[in-house]
C-alpha cells in the first residue's frame, strides 16, 4: 500500500472530515464577519483614543521605589540663600544690560562657581547647519561628593533662555541666579552620595545638548565643542531650573524628551509631591491650570461655539482639562521633540524633568524653589538603582494622574489589528475575480449565491516594486529637505508639484512592463501590501512612542482602509489628490512646523522628520496609488 | 546575455556581498556585540579571545568565555586570518560558496545543468538579512551553514565520503547537527529528486546503493572521521577539556547570553535544582522530531532535512538569526510546495513583526533601558511563532502537495471558501 | 578471609548486648534513685520561684535588610540590643546581626549615629556596640549556623551562639518578609519551615531551655507558625495578610527611623530594670491594634510555663546565678551532658571532616593550577611553542590530508 493511498485514506476518516469542516465553516463565518470585524475594530480604537482623558481610565499616582522618600525632609534653605540668590540675580541683571558676550557670561560664571570653591569651566561649541553657525559657551562645575566615591551624579541645570516661547528670547535670570545659590548652599552638607554638577547651559536646547553629548562622548559631525576638563560618574537624574519670571504661582512639571522618550514616572511623581508638601507649592502639569483653581476664568480655552450649558457641566469641564494635557503630551511626543532641556538627557537613560516656575505676580520665589530643589536632591540621592523600569510608560493626564500602558496601548494596536485584517482579506481577494458567466444568463449574475469565482494571478512583485518605488521617492524628498538650504515657498511648491507627479513613472513602467492578466489585481494587491505595513509599523511604533503611533493610525486608519479604486478616471484622480494631500499637504501646510523638524533633526537627532518622509508619507502615497490605478 | 544567467549574476551578487562587507559604515554598527546575531559559542569576539588565550599558551577552555571548537584554533592560528577586514572577506566568501552549495542542491534536485531559476536562489542564500547580518557580524555560524549545506550537496551528488566527512566536521562546529545525520544518509541511498507528490515507502525511491550494510558502513564511516577530527581537536587543544566546553554547553547552558532563541530566558528564571531535569527535557525535545520527519519523509530525505533545519532554527540551544536564515533561504529550492503553503501571508507578517520587535525590544532593554528582558523576551516567542509558523507551513504544504488539488482550485471549479 | 567476613557480624552483635547489659545494670543499680533526685531538684526550684531554670541568657538580634531606606530596621535591631544590654546581658552573649551599616552611610546626615526616634534623643550606635555579623555576612546560612552551632572550626568564639540546655534565647528578627518567609539582604529568603527546624536541632542538641522569637516584618506572625519544638515563645508584629508599619520618620536623618511594633516594645522596656518582676503577659497584653496599627501574635502553645508567670527578665535580663549543686545531683547532671556531648561531637565532627574535605580539594586545585602554572612558564621557552605550532598545524594538515584524500579518492 503506498503513502498516498494512506494519505487519502486518513482524509476520509470521519473524525478528520468534521474537524476540516468545522474549520472551513469558521473560517467561511469570518470571512462573512470580516468586513463587520474590521470595522468595528477600527471604530474601537478610535473611541478608545477619545476615551483617553476620561478620569475612570487613569488612576492616581504613585511612588514605586522605596527608596525616594519623597518630601520628608526638612529643608533648610532660608532667606539668608534666598538674599544670595537676589544677588546673583542682581550681576546677572547687570550682565544682561551690558549686553556683555555669552563667553564674558561664561567667564564670570566660572568665577563665581570658583569663588565658592567649586571646581568650574567652560565649555565652547559650534553647531554648523547649512551655512548657518550656532555658537555659545556653557559652564559647569563639578561637586565632589564628600563621602563617597563620586561615580555617580545628579545635574542640576539652568538654560540660559528659558522654555517660555519654547526658547524664542526669554530669559531664564532667576533659573540661573537660582543654580549659583544652590551651589552656595548644596556645598555646605556633607550627606551627598553623588557627585553634584551644576550646569549652566547656553541657549535654549544646543547648549544643554552640545554639553550633555561632549560628556557622553557622542559628539556628531556638525557639531564643534571643547571636550569637558572636569568629570565625574554616571549621571542618574537631572532637575533643569526654569524660572522666567520675576516670581511664580505653580510649579509645571515638563517631561517629554527627544524622540518620544519619558523620564521615569517616580522622578516626576517624587517632584510633584515634594513641590506641594515641601514647597507649598500648587503643581501643574505642564502650564496648563485646572478649572477649579480659577472658576472666573476660562483656563480650558474651550472653543466659543459650544453651548453655554456644555462649557458648565463640571465633567466636561474635567474631560477637556485631561484632554488638552493629553494633546499637549501628544504634541510633543509625537513629534518626538522635548518640552524643555531637560528632554535631551533621557537619550542617555538619565531622568530629568523641567521644574518650570509658572510666571506670575505672586506669591513664590527663590524661596520656595530653592527649597523645592534641595528636598528633591536629597530624594535623588537617596537613590541607590535605576529607578524600576516598568514606570516609563505612562500618560500623565493631570499631575496627580496617570494612565498605565495597558490602558491606553490597545486603542493603536487595534486600529493596527483591523488594518492587518483589511491587508489579509486584500490579498485573499486580489486573488480571484468573478467568472463572466459564460452562457450569457444575466440570472446567474444577479443572483450571490451562484457567482462563479476564479483564481487571478497576483502581482506580488509588482506591487512590492511600487511600494520601493514610493518609500525610495520619499528618501529622496528627504534628501531634497535637508540638502536645501534655505526652503522658501517657491521650493516647497516645486517640490510639492513633484511629489504630485510622482506616480507618473509608476504608471508608465506598468503599462509597459506588466503583463495584461496581471494588471487587475495590481491595486489590490498594492492595497494589500500597504494596510500590511502601515499596521506593522503602528503596532511597532505604539510601543516606542505611542503618541506617533496613534497619530498614524488615526490619520492613516480610515484612508487607507478605504483606499479603493474606482472605473471612473475623474473620481480616480480626485482621490488620488486627496492621498497626496494627505502625505504631503506639510509642505503647503505647515512650513514652520517642517522647519522646526528638519532643524530638530539635524542638530539634535530627532527621527520625527525622517519618519515622516520615508514612512508616513509613501504609505499615504500608497494608498493614492492604490486608488489611482485602473481596476 | 541576460542578467537571469548565472555565470554572470553569481559573481556580480558575490561582488556586491564583498563590497558590503568592507564598507566601512559596517564597522561602525557594532554588529559583533549584537546578541541576535551571534550567541556566545559563535561569536567572533569569543573566538578572537579564545586565539589569544592559545597564542599565549593559556588554555582556552580553562575559562568560561571560549566554547568553539578546536578546529577554529587550529585554522585561525594557521592558515585563516584573524584581522577584521580580511575575516570580512573570508566570511563572505564563506557565505558565497554555500550559496554556490545551496544552488547546486537545486540543480541535483531538478537533474538540470543550470536553470532560470540558479540567480534567484543564490540571492535567496546572499541577500538574506537573516544570513547576511550574521555574516557581517562574523558569526561562526556562517561556517556551519556553509558546511551544512556542502554536505548536503556532495550527499545529493551520491558522495558518501565526503558528505560524511563534512558532517563530522559540522558536528564538531556544532553539536545539534548531528540530528540532520540520519536524513543525511537516507539522502545517501535515495535520489534528491523531488518525489514529494508521490509519496511512498522508501524502497521505492532507494537507489542501488540502498542497502542495510551500506547504511552501516556510512555510519561507520561516520564515525571513523568523527574519531579522527575528535583526535585532532584534543591534539590541538592539548587535553580532553575542549569536549565539556563545546559539546557539553549545547547541553548544558552554562552562559545565558539573551539570544533570539527560546532556551535562555527560561533558564535564566529556572530554579537551579529543576535545571538539570528541564536541560533534559529541551535537548531530548530535540531529538524527538529527528525519527517522525524521517519517516514521514522517508520519500524525500532532502525536504526531511530542510525540516529539521527548521525545527534547529526554532529550538536550537545557542540560536542566532542565521539559523532560521538557512531555513527560509531553503524555501527557495522547493518552489514545488509554494501553492500549497497554508498562511504564507500570516507567516511573512508575523516574520516582518519579529524583524522589527527583535531589535526595537533589544534596545528597549539594553540601550535606552525603559524595557527589561521580559521585553526582548516576548519578542523571541514572536520570532519563534514566526519560525514555528513557517515550519509548519512547509511540512503542511510537503504533504498536501500529495493530495494536489490545487489545479482544479486554479479552474475555479471549487467556489469561495479558501483556506 | 571469607571465615572472618562472616565472623565479623557475630562479633558486634556479641559486642552490643554487651554493652547493652552493662547500661542496662548501671540504671537498675541507681537509676531509680537518681531520677527521683532529679525530679526532687527541678520542682523544687520551679516551685519556689516559679521562673524558670535557665542559667544564662542569650540574644540573636537580626537586621536582615540593606539600603538606606531601610535604616528603621537597623535602628530595631539596635534598639533591642540597647535593652538587651542594658537589662545585662553581656556582648559576650549577644550575636548581632545587621545587613547594612547606615551608622556610616554617606546618606547619613549625622555620620556614625544611629537614631530610633524623631528628633534624635538617644544614639543607638555611639557607646560601645560590637556587630557580630555586618554586611554581607548576614545570610540565611549564617543565621542557622549561628542558631544551630554547626560552625567551622576557625569561626571566633564572639560570633557563636554559645548556648547549652540551660540558656534562654532571645531571638529578634526584623527585615522585610511576607507570608512564611523573611527577606535576607534582597537576595534570599529564610522561611519559617527554616526557622521551626533550626529550632528542633537546636532542641535535639541541647542548645536551650527556653526561646523567645521576635518578629518585625510584614506578615510576621506566619514566620512562627511552622515551629513544633517544646519550650518556644514567639510573638510577631502582624498577622498574614498584615503589612507592619514604621512608627515615625526623622525630618534630618530623612527617612522612617524606626517601626511601630519595636517602637512600643522598646517603650515598654524602658520601664523595666534588671529587677522588674513584669512577666510576658504584661508585655502582650500592651498589644492594641490601635497603636501598633497591625495585629501582634503570640504563640504560647509549645511554651511549658504560665505567661503571668514568665518574667520579661528571663529573657531579656541576664542572668549570672551560680549554680550550687549538692553531690548527688552532679551525678544526674553530669548524665545529660553526657548525651548532648554526644551529638554536638558528632555535629563537631562531620563539620570539620567537611571543612578539611572543602580545605584538601582547593589544595589540590591550587597545586594543579600550580602544576600548570608551571607548565605555562615552561612554555615560554622555545619548543613548547613550537610544539603548539606544530600541534595547530598537524591538526589542519589531518583535516586537510583527510579532506584532499575523501575529495579526490573518486
Amino acid at each position: 500500500m503506498s503513502l498516498l493511498s494512506r494519505l487519502k485514506r486518513a482524509g476520509n476518516e470521519d473524525g478528520a472530515r468534521v474537524r476540516i469542516r468545522r474549520r472551513k465553516a469558521l473560517a467561511a463565518l469570518l470571512w462573512k464577519r470580516l468586513r463587520f470585524i474590521r470595522v468595528t475594530l477600527l471604530l474601537v480604537g478610535l473611541i478608545w483614543m477619545l476615551a483617553i482623558p476620561l478620569p475612570m481610565l487613569s488612576q492616581g499616582t504613585y511612588i514605586d521605589e522605596n527608596a525616594l522618600q519623597p518630601a520628608q525632609v526638612n529643608t533648610y534653605w532660608d532667606w539668608a540663600d534666598v538674599h544670595r540668590a537676589d544677588r546673583y540675580l542682581d550681576q546677572v541683571e547687570e550682565w544682561v544690560q551690558h549686553n556683555i558676550s555669552s563667553i564674558e557670561r561664561a567667564d564670570m560664571l566660572v568665577t563665581e562657581f570658583q569663588k565658592l570653591g567649586i571646581p568650574a569651566a567652560t565649555q565652547l561649541y559650534a553647531y554648523t547647519n547649512g551655512d548657518k553657525v550656532v555658537q555659545g559657551a556653557n559652564v559647569y562645575a563639578v561637586f565632589s561628593s564628600p563621602r563617597a566615591s563620586g561615580d555617580e551624579a545628579m545635574v542640576i541645570s539652568a538654560s540660559w533662555l528659558s522654555r517660555a516661547g519654547e526658547g524664542d528670547g526669554t530669559l531664564n535670570r532667576r533659573g540661573v541666579s537660582t543654580v549659583l545659590a544652590l551651589a552656595a548652599f548644596l556645598k555646605n552638607y556633607s550627606l551627598w552620595a553623588k557627585d553634584i554638577i551644576f550646569v549652566l547651559s547656553d541657549g535654549y536646547m544646543e547648549g544643554m545638548h552640545a554639553w550633555l553629548s561632549t560628556y557622553h562622548g557622542s559628539v556628531q559631525s556638525n557639531l564643534r565643542a571643547d571636550p569637558l576638563v572636569l568629570s565625574s560618574g554616571v549621571i542618574w537624574t537631572a532637575l533643569n531650573i526654569d524660572y522666567p519670571g520675576h516670581s511664580f504661582s505653580h510649579i509645571g512639571l515638563f517631561l517629554e524628551g527627544l524622540n518620544g522618550r519619558l523620564p521615569n514616572q517616580d522622578l516626576v511623581n517624587s517632584c510633584q509631591i515634594i513641590s506641594r508638601y515641601t514647597g507649598g507649592i500648587p503643581v501643574l502639569l505642564y502650564d496648563q491650570f485646572h478649572h477649579s483653581e480659577f472658576p472666573n476664568k476660562d483656563v480650558l480655552d474651550l472653543p466659543f461655539w459650544l453651548p453655554e450649558f456644555v462649557k458648565r457641566n463640571k465633567e466636561f469641564k474635567e474631560f477637556s482639562y485631561r484632554a488638552k494635557n493629553v494633546l499637549r503630551h501628544v504634541g510633543y511626543q509625537g513629534r518626538g521633540m522635548a518640552s524643555g532641556v531637560h528632554g535631551l538627557f533621557h537619550q542617555f537613560r538619565i531622568d530629568a524633568i523641567t521644574l518650570y516656575g509658572e510666571p506670575a505676580p505672586g506669591p513664590h520665589g527663590f524661596h520656595a524653589m530653592g527649597r523645592v530643589v534641595e528636598s528633591s536632591l536629597r530624594t535623588t540621592n537617596n537613590l541607590l538603582e535605576r529607578l524600576h523600569a516598568s514606570f516609563f510608560f505612562y500618560i500623565m493626564t493631570s499631575p496627580y494622574t496617570f494612565l498605565k500602558i495597558g490602558k491606553y496601548l490597545p486603542s493603536a494596536v487595534l486600529i493596527s489589528v483591523s488594518m492587518l485584517f483589511g491587508g489579509i482579506s486584500e490579498w485573499i481577494g486580489a486573488g480571484w475575480r468573478v467568472k463572466k458567466a459564460e452562457g450569457g444568463n444575466g440570472k446567474s449574475n444577479t443572483a450571490t449565491s451562484e457567482v462563479k469565482w476564479a483564481r487571478q494571478p497576483r502581482p506580488l512583485l509588482h506591487a512590492l516594486c511600487i511600494v520601493l518605488y514610493t518609500h525610495a521617492f520619499g528618501f529622496v524628498v528627504f534628501l531634497a529637505l535637508t540638502g536645501t538650504p534655505v526652503l522658501n515657498p517657491v521650493i516647497m511648491l516645486f517640490l510639492f508639484t513633484l511629489c504630485l507627479t510622482s506616480p507618473i513613472p509608476v504608471l508608465c513602467s506598468l503599462t509597459s512592463f506588466a503583463r495584461r492578466d496581471e494588471l487587475p489585481a495590481i491595486n489590490r494587491v498594492l492595497k494589500s501590501i500597504n494596510l500590511c505595513i502601515a499596521s506593522t509599523v503602528i503596532s511597532v511604533t505604539s510601543v516606542l512612542n505611542f503618541s506617533l503611533a496613534a497619530t498614524t493610525a488615526v490619520l492613516l486608519g480610515i484612508p487607507l482602509t478605504l483606499a479603493s479604486s474606482s472605473p471612473l478616471l475623474p473620481v480616480r484622480t480626485v482621490m488620488y489628490l486627496l492621498y497626496v494631500f494627505l502625505a504631503f499637504g506639510w509642505m503647503v501646510w505647515l512650513p514652520g512646523e517642517m522647519q522646526r523638524a528638519l532643524w530638530s533633526w539635524e542638530i539634535l537627532g530627532v527621527w520625527f522628520a525622517p519618519f515622516v518622509c520615508l514612512v508616513y508619507a509613501p504609505l499615504a502615497l500608497q494608498g493614492g496609488l492604490a486608488c489611482l490605478l485602473p481596476m | 546575455m541576460n542578467w537571469k544567467d548565472s555565470q554572470l549574476s553569481f559573481p556580480l551578487l558575490v561582488v556586491c556581498r564583498l563590497l558590503l562587507a568592507v564598507t566601512p559604515f559596517i564597522d561602525s554598527l557594532d554588529l559583533d556585540h549584537n546578541h541576535q546575531l551571534s550567541s556566545p559559542t559563535n561569536s567572533f569576539v569569543r573566538l578572537q579571545e579564545g586565539l589569544f588565550l592559545f597564542k599565549h599558551d593559556i588554555d582556552p577552555y580553562s575559562g568560561g568565555s571560549f566554547y568553539h571548537s578546536p578546529l577554529y584554533l587550529s585554522l585561525f592560528t594557521t592558515i585563516l586570518p584573524t584581522s577584521r577586514f580580511l575575516s570580512r572577506l573570508v566570511w563572505t566568501l564563506i557565505d558565497a560558496l554555500g550559496a554556490w552549495a545551496l544552488v547546486g542542491i537545486w540543480r541535483e534536485r531538478q537533474n538540470l545543468r543550470s536553470s532560470s531559476r540558479d540567480t534567484l536562489i543564490a540571492a535567496a542564500y546572499l541577500l538574506n538579512p537573516y544570513i547576511l547580518l550574521p555574516n557581517l557580524a562574523l558569526s561562526t555560524t556562517s561556517f556551519e551553514n556553509t558546511l551544512q549545506l556542502l554536505s548536503l550537496l556532495y550527499a545529493c551528488r551520491g558522495r558518501a565520503s565526503p558528505a560524511l566527512f563534512l558532517a563530522s566536521i559540522l558536528l564538531h562546529l556544532s553539536l545539534h547537527s548531528v540530528l540532520l545525520l540520519p536524513p543525511l544518509i537516507l539522502l545517501l541511498l535515495s535520489s534528491p529528486h523531488s518525489h514529494l507528490s508521490n509519496p511512498k515507502y522508501f524502497t521505492a525511491y532507494r537507489n542501488s546503493k540502498g542497502s542495510l550494510s551500506n547504511t552501516l558502513s556510512c555510519i561507520g564511516e561516520f564515525l571513523i572521521y568523527s574519531v579522527i577530527l575528535t583526535l585532532c581537536c584534543t591534539m590541538v587543544a592539548d587535553s580532553s577539556g575542549w569536549i565539556e566546553k563545546t559539546w557539553g554547553v549545547g547541553l548544558t547552558l552554562p552562559d545565558l547570553t539573551p539570544n533570539p532563541g527560546l532556551w535562555w530566558y527560561f533558564f535564566t528564571e529556572m530554579f537551579d535544582h529543576f535545571r538539570s531535569f528541564f536541560l533534559m527535557v529541551f535537548s531530548v525535545h530535540l531529538v524527538m522530531y529527528v525519527a517522525p520527519i524521517c519517516m514521514k519523509f522517508q520519500h524525500d530525505p532532502l525536504f526531511a532535512s530542510f525540516a529539521l533545519l527548521g525545527v534547529l532554527g526554532m529550538f536550537k540551544p545557542y540560536l542566532t538569526l542565521a539559523d532560521p536564515g538557512l531555513f527560509l533561504s531553503m524555501h527557495s529550492i522547493f518552489p514545488e510546495i509554494f501553492p500549497y503553503l497554508y498562511h504564507p501571508l500570516p507567516t511573512s507578517l508575523l516574520h516582518l513583526h519579529a524583524a522589527l520587535l527583535l531589535p526595537l525590544f533589544h534596545s528597549l532593554w539594553l540601550t535606552q533601558g525603559t524595557g527589561n528582558a521580559n521585553f526582548f523576551y516576548a519578542s523571541t516567542l514572536v520570532f519563534g511563532m514566526a519560525n514555528g509558523a513557517a515550519l509548519v507551513d512547509a511540512i503542511w504544504a510537503g504533504l498536501r502537495i500529495a493530495i494536489g488539488g490545487k489545479e482544479a482550485e486554479d479552474e475555479g471549479e471549487i467556489a469561495v471558501v479558501q483556506e | 578471609m571469607m571465615r572472618l567476613f562472616t565472623c565479623a557480624p557475630t562479633t558486634v552483635c556479641l559486642y552490643i548486648t554487651f554493652c547493652l547489659s552493662i547500661l542496662a545494670v548501671t540504671f537498675a543499680t541507681d537509676g531509680v534513685n537518681s531520677q527521683e533526685a532529679a525530679r526532687d531538684f527541678f520542682t523544687k526550684r520551679i516551685g519556689q520561684e516559679n521562673g524558670s531554670n535557665h542559667t544564662n541568657n542569650w540574644a540573636v538580634l537580626v537586621c536582615s535588610s540593606r539600603y538606606w531606606f531601610n535604616y528603621r530596621h537597623m535602628a530595631n535591631a539596635l534598639g533591642m540590643y540597647r535593652t538587651v544590654k542594658r537589662l545585662g546581658i553581656p556582648d559576650s552573649n549577644i550575636i548581632l546581626m545587621l545587613a547594612d551599616d547606615v551608622a556610616c552611610n554617606t546618606r547619613n546626615k549625622f555620620p556614625g549615629t544611629v537614631f530610633s526616634n524623631q528628633g534624635r534623643h538617644l544614639d543607638l550606635y555611639g557607646e560601645n556596640i560590637e556587630v557580630d555579623y555586618r554586611g554581607y555576612e548576614v545570610t540565611v546560612e549564617n543565621f542557622i549556623r549561628v542558631l544551630t552551632g554547626r560552625m567551622d572550626a576557625s569561626v571566633p568564639r564572639s560570633k557563636r551562639l554559645l548556648t547549652d540546655d540551660r540558656s534562654n534565647i532571645f531571638v529578634y528578627m526584623t527585615g522585610h518578609g511576607g507570608n512564611e518567609f523573611l527577606k535576607f539582604q534582597d537576595n534570599e529568603e529564610i522561611s519559617a519551615f527554616d526557622i521551626a527546624d533550626a529550632f528542633e536541632q537546636m532542641w535535639q542538641k541541647k542548645r536551650y531551655n527556653e526561646i523567645f522569637l521576635m518578629v518585625d516584618t510584614c506578615q510576621a506572625n506566619t514566620m512562627f507558625s511552622k515551629i513544633y519544638s517544646p519550650n518556644v515563645l514567639a510573638t510577631g508584629s502582624s498577622e498574614l495578610g498584615e503589612n507592619s508599619y514604621s512608627y515615625e520618620n526623622d525630618a534630618d536623618v530623612g527617612v522612617a527611623v524606626i517601626d511601630t511594633f519595636t517602637h512600643y516594645i522598646l517603650e515598654f522596656m524602658e520601664e523595666i530594670n534588671k529587677t522588674s518582676q513584669l512577666t510576658m503577659q504584661d508585655l502582650f497584653n500592651t498589644y492594641s491594634f490601635e497603636k501598633i496599627k497591625s495585629t501582634p501574635g503570640v504563640r504560647s502553645d509549645l511554651f511549658s510555663r504560665p505567661l503571668d508567670r514568665t518574667l520579661i527578665t528571663d529573657f531579656f535580663g541576664g542572668v549570672a546565678r551560680a549554680e550550687l549543686v549538692d553531690e548527688n545531683a552532679s551525678v544526674e547532671d553530669s548524665s545529660p551532658t553526657i548525651n548532648v556531648d554526644e551529638p554536638s561531637s558528632a555535629s563537631a565532627e562531620d563539620v570539620p571532616s567537611d571543612h578539611t574535605f572543602a580545605r584538601s580539594h582547593s589544595a589540590n586545585n591550587i597545586t594543579h593550577a600550580d602544576l600548570r602554572h608551571s607548565a605555562m612558564a615552561g612554555k615560554e621557552s622555545s619548543w613548547p611553542g613550537l610544539l603548539k605550532q606544530f600541534r595547530a598545524w598537524g591538526s589542519v594538515a589531518v583535516v586537510g590530508g583527510v579532506t584532499g584524500w575523501i575529495f579526490m579518492s573518486r
